[in-house]
């Protein structure tokens, strides 16, 4: 049986592969038993296509490696690995039965393959952890034809202790415990460097062969008794099953034997080959006003029933797209429209089909169409488009972007008074039983259920709760207090873990408000996460179509008993937090983030974070936090940081809208750099309505 | 991903009221002659009848009774008939929307089609849709030894839009009899090569006087080639 999470992904797979169309994608560029780029232990001078996230899980005799790799850019990629030693106590009966260790790599492509040129990659494996792994290198790799690589490199550390042709850059000093998390600055590319050599030889389209001459000595594991290390040369053989899925087995070292799976997953596409989903209905023409010039009279406005008619027959048209109308508001000229996506995933596509409907509903007199996404029921953006711009370009030639060259983006303003809402959306009660996973490493996770309900009470004021049953996993739970000498705001998790099942997630009520143009403002009370209780409020400026926001965030909370239950006993703990913030569309789907403030623990500190969103819901990210704590405070890790990633299963399975799989992975979780987890914080609720994410997608809307 | 649409198209059919899209190949490869195999009342019942195992059930499908012009003709309305060989789809459609010389034609499911004087410039419902194009006139396509511009969008890599530009150059092939549903028309083959550094793709067309009765031309580079077939006016 596969690890939990590998499940997981093996389903995705099984499931993308039913709908891989017959253009398959080519062949990657192979990876190694680490999960990154490269022959079977050692790294290569090749990057993968850009994008590309990778799911390995890696089998060399009693060591297991599970990693998450993400190629960020074209030519920088970053890898979150979780190693197992097992029979770590086969020397010394008193040490644990096995070792477990967390690592970060990041590797970049200096240089692209060329007729003449190798690719070349610079990279350091673990260059922040305890050092179990670490090793940095320079790798080239060469093609001859389309079936023959050719790779050497050059490897510090652990890629340099076979072998070895001296030190070019000095001693590699031994790693301070209390330096543990940190970059190890002082190692890199420090003490003997050694050679390393492979060669790939690609059979046929699904088998290649590999072979190569390793510098790693594999000391530790020689040391404990786990691997006996006969021969520096390792060889096997890997099968390539569709464009995703790789299987490898190998003879290592000359006496173990290896096995590797490689999910590899490309956000920029979909599995599906496109967008799934029914076609849209088309414009519906208005007569021309010379025909009937009757038609384009704005006297229906005085009907006293035009806007319930309207309404309801606008409500039946988009209901099959989930987008649901919280106000409608005309005169004869103008329609403003205030709709609820629930489903479709893009919003350009959302506001397509939303026009459409209203040239379908709308009498002639009405020219020009108001759509205004709410989200959490506030304004996100409002986009104005000219009915005769739809009817003119529903069948030209790159249709979209000279729709949006016409189309007026802005801020959402204030709700029309004469607005016809619905009685049937205030108040509403809503509640779900959903399975739910909560996936802590790369093979760590729970699968439990979640009960989740809200009471709408009017637009932007919601109550809402969480109960989550843990059913099965393998997360910690013992139970035990942690030894942090920080207050215990998150090292306590596994004592959550354990007695809050069945616990109370959150029990919030939620104001959500446009105070002003281009402001937006959220204030939440009650059970904010599973951890902490209080008061969270939050104020953001993000005008429509700046790449730049600014917002300012500050909580009150106590911190919560570990029963899931109301009260605040076990914990005599409370804090005043916040964070001023800033936020920036690079572009391409690049968005970074500077929080500075104070944290759950009392430090005071900042936190960088970049993230690449997709168009097609993707989101990958790395963070990391600095703050007054020091390393040994902080405990292992040293300071806070991770990945995050996101993908919605839709992506799987081609369907519209839909849940979400994804985690936040750190080395460690320590007490310093902690922020309380509340949800619907605004940025990213109402960017997906504002310029760079609506262009990004904009081709959707005639979708 | 054929399959998965061709299967939509079959189960719709059961369920379709209007039943005035067919799928004669349901689930079944294209090497099989996948001519329209029964009325559209009889492949209802039939596809219902089918449903618990309709893979294994596509073959009696093709045992049910052919179907006749006189039944099509009977619906009073336009048919165009869609065979997409990559997704071993082939159905029958009809207008939705007609705005001047441009015609939507749907599925039952909501697969369109949309057409200008018969030629293809835009899809939806498909997946790999072609979004939008600049595609030649029926006057330019009669024009033997013409040349034209070609330019198709679709919805790329991230949901961005993404064009193949073409330059095309028309060719008269001769004059042919072909046979549609038990009638005979005579036709001029028109061929439309188109050709850009990375390639080049033909689109084929039929004519019949001004109207193309029969066409053959690109969809998308997933979906590939769509056969379309004027079945009834």
């Amino acid at each position: 049986m596969l690890p939990l999470p590998s499940r997981i992904l093996a389903s995705l797979a099984v499931s993308t592969a039913l709908f891989t169309v017959p253009a398959l994608a080519e062949i990657p560029n192979s990876l190694n038993l680490n999960g990154t780029t490269g022959l079977i232990d050692m790294p290569s001078g090749e990057a993968q296509e850009d994008a590309r996230f990778i799911y390995s899980l890696a089998v060399a005799g009693p060591i297991t490696r599970a990693t998450i790799s993400f190629q960020f850019t074209e030519r920088l990629s970053g890898s979150f690995r979780f190693q197992t030693w097992r029979n770590w106590n086969e020397l010394v009966p008193d040490a644990p039965e096995k070792l477990t260790d967390k690592s970060f790599d990041i590797r970049y492509l200096l240089l692209k393959e060329s007729r003449y040129l190798p690719a070349l990659t610079i990279g350091m494996i673990d260059f922040t952890g305890r050092g179990l792994y670490s090793s940095e290198y320079v790798a080239a790799t060469k093609s001859f034809g389309d079936r023959l690589k050719v790779t050497a490199g050059l490897g510090w550390g652990r890629l340099g202790s076979y072998g070895g042709i001296g030190a070019p850059f000095g001693d590699r000093p031994p790693l301070d415990p209390s330096d543990y998390g940190t970059p190890n600055t002082e190692q890199w590319f420090r003490g003997d460097a050694a050679p390393f050599a492979g060669i790939e030889y690609r059979i046929n389209d699904n088998w290649t062969f590999k072979g190569e001459y390793s510098s790693d000595a594999y000391v530790m594991e020689e040391d404990r008794g786990l691997i006996e290390r006969d021969s520096p040369f390792n060889f096997g053989f890997e099968y390539q099953r569709g464009p995703m899925a790789r299987y490898g087995i190998y003879s290592l070292h000359g006496s173990e034997i290896g096995f590797a799976f490689h999910l590899t997953l490309d956000p920029k596409t979909r599995a599906t080959g496109g967008v799934m989903g029914a076609a849209p209905t088309p414009v519906k023409a208005r007569p021309s006003r010379t025909a009937d010039p009757d038609a384009y009279d704005g006297e229906w406005v005085s009907q006293p029933d035009a806007g319930p008619v309207l309404r309801q027959n606008l409500a039946k048209r988009l209901a099959k797209d989930g987008i649901i109308i919280e106000n409608l508001s005309y005169t004869a000229q103008t329609v403003q429209i205030r709709i609820r996506n629930g489903r479709i995933d893009a919003g350009p596509q959302a506001i397509g089909r939303t026009a459409r409907a209203l040239s379908h509903v709308m009498p002639a007199s009405v020219e020009v169409f108001e759509i205004v996404p709410i989200v959490n029921g506030i304004g996100a953006s409002k986009v104005t488009i000219r009915r005769s711009d739809l009817e003119q370009l529903e069948f030209a030639a790159d249709n979209a972007t000279l729709l949006r060259q016409k189309v007026i983006l802005s801020d959402a303003g204030p709700l029309a008074a004469n607005a016809v809402g619905d009685d049937g959306l205030y108040p509403k009660f809503r509640w779900g039983l959903r399975p739910a996973f909560r996936l802590s490493e790369p093979l760590k996770g729970d699968v439990g259920v979640r009960l989740g309900a809200s009471y709408d009470i009017r637009p932007g004021l919601v109550l809402s709760g969480s109960v989550y049953k843990r059913l099965f996993g393998n997360v910690d739970r013992s139970g035990e207090y942690s030894d942090s000498d920080l207050p215990h705001v998150r090292s306590d998790s596994s004592r959550y873990t354990k007695f809050a099942d069945p616990g109370i997630e959150k029990l919030t009520l939620a104001w959500y408000a446009r105070p002003a143009e281009n402001l937006y403002s959220r204030v939440t009370l009650g059970y904010l996460e599973r951890m902490h209780a209080g008061i969270s409020g939050e104020l953001l400026w993000k005008p429509v179509d700046s790449r730049l926001a600014l917002g300012v965030e500050l909580n009150y909370t106590r911190q919560r008993d570990t029963d899931g239950g109301l009260g605040f006993d076990e914990y005599d703990y409370d804090v005043v937090t916040g964070h001023v913030s800033a936020y920036y569309e690079f572009g391409n789907g690049f968005i970074g983030q500077l929080d500075v403030g104070r944290y759950l623990a009392g430090d005071y500190g900042a936190t960088v974070s970049v993230d690449r969103v997709f168009a097609n819901g993707w989101r990958v990210g790395a963070f990391a936090t600095v703050t007054d704590v020091s390393p040994e405070e902080f405990g292992e890790g040293g300071f806070d940081k991770g990945i995050r990633f996101s993908i919605p299963l839709n992506w799987a399975l081609g369907n519209e809208g839909g849940t979400s799989l994804g985690a936040t992975l750190r080395p460690a979780l320590g007490d310093g750099g902690a922020r309380v987890d509340v949800d619907g914080r605004i940025y990213n609720t109402i960017r997906e309505y504002h310029g760079t994410a609506l262009d990004t997608e904009w081709g959707r809307v005639w979708r | 991903m054929g399959k998965g649409v061709a299967l939509t198209l079959c189960k719709r059919l059961s369920a379709g009221l209007l039943l005035l899209a067919l799928l004669a190949g349901c689930g079944k490869e294209r090497s099989e002659p996948s001519p329209m195999t029964a009325t559209l009342g009889t492949v209802a019942k039939a596809t219902l009848s089918q449903l618990p195992g309709r893979r294994a059930a596509a073959a009696p499908a093709k045992a049910t009774a052919k179907v006749t012009r006189a039944d099509l003709e009977k619906y009073g309305v336009p048919i165009l008939r869609v065979v997409i060989p990559v997704r071993s789809t082939d159905a029958l459609v009809t207008p939705i929307d007609t705005k001047g010389d441009v015609v939507t034609w749907s599925t039952t499911d909501g697969t369109t089609f949309t057409l200008r004087d018969g030629v293809l410039i835009q899809t939806r419902g498909l997946g790999p849709d072609l979004m939008s194009s600049q595609a030649p006139t029926v006057s330019q396509l009669l024009t033997p030894g013409g040349t034209h511009p070609r330019q198709y969008f679709f919805l790329g890599t991230d949901d961005r839009t993404t064009r193949r530009a073409y330059d095309c150059t028309v060719t008269i092939a001769g004059q042919e009899v072909i046979e549609i549903l038990g009638r005979s028309h005579r036709v001029t083959k028109v061929r439309e090569e188109c050709a850009r550094a990375q390639g080049k793709i033909t689109n084929d067309f039929w004519f019949e006087g001004q109207t193309i009765r029969k066409s053959r031309q690109l969809i998308s580079g997933a979906a590939g080639f769509g056969e379309f077939e004027l079945v009834i006016d």
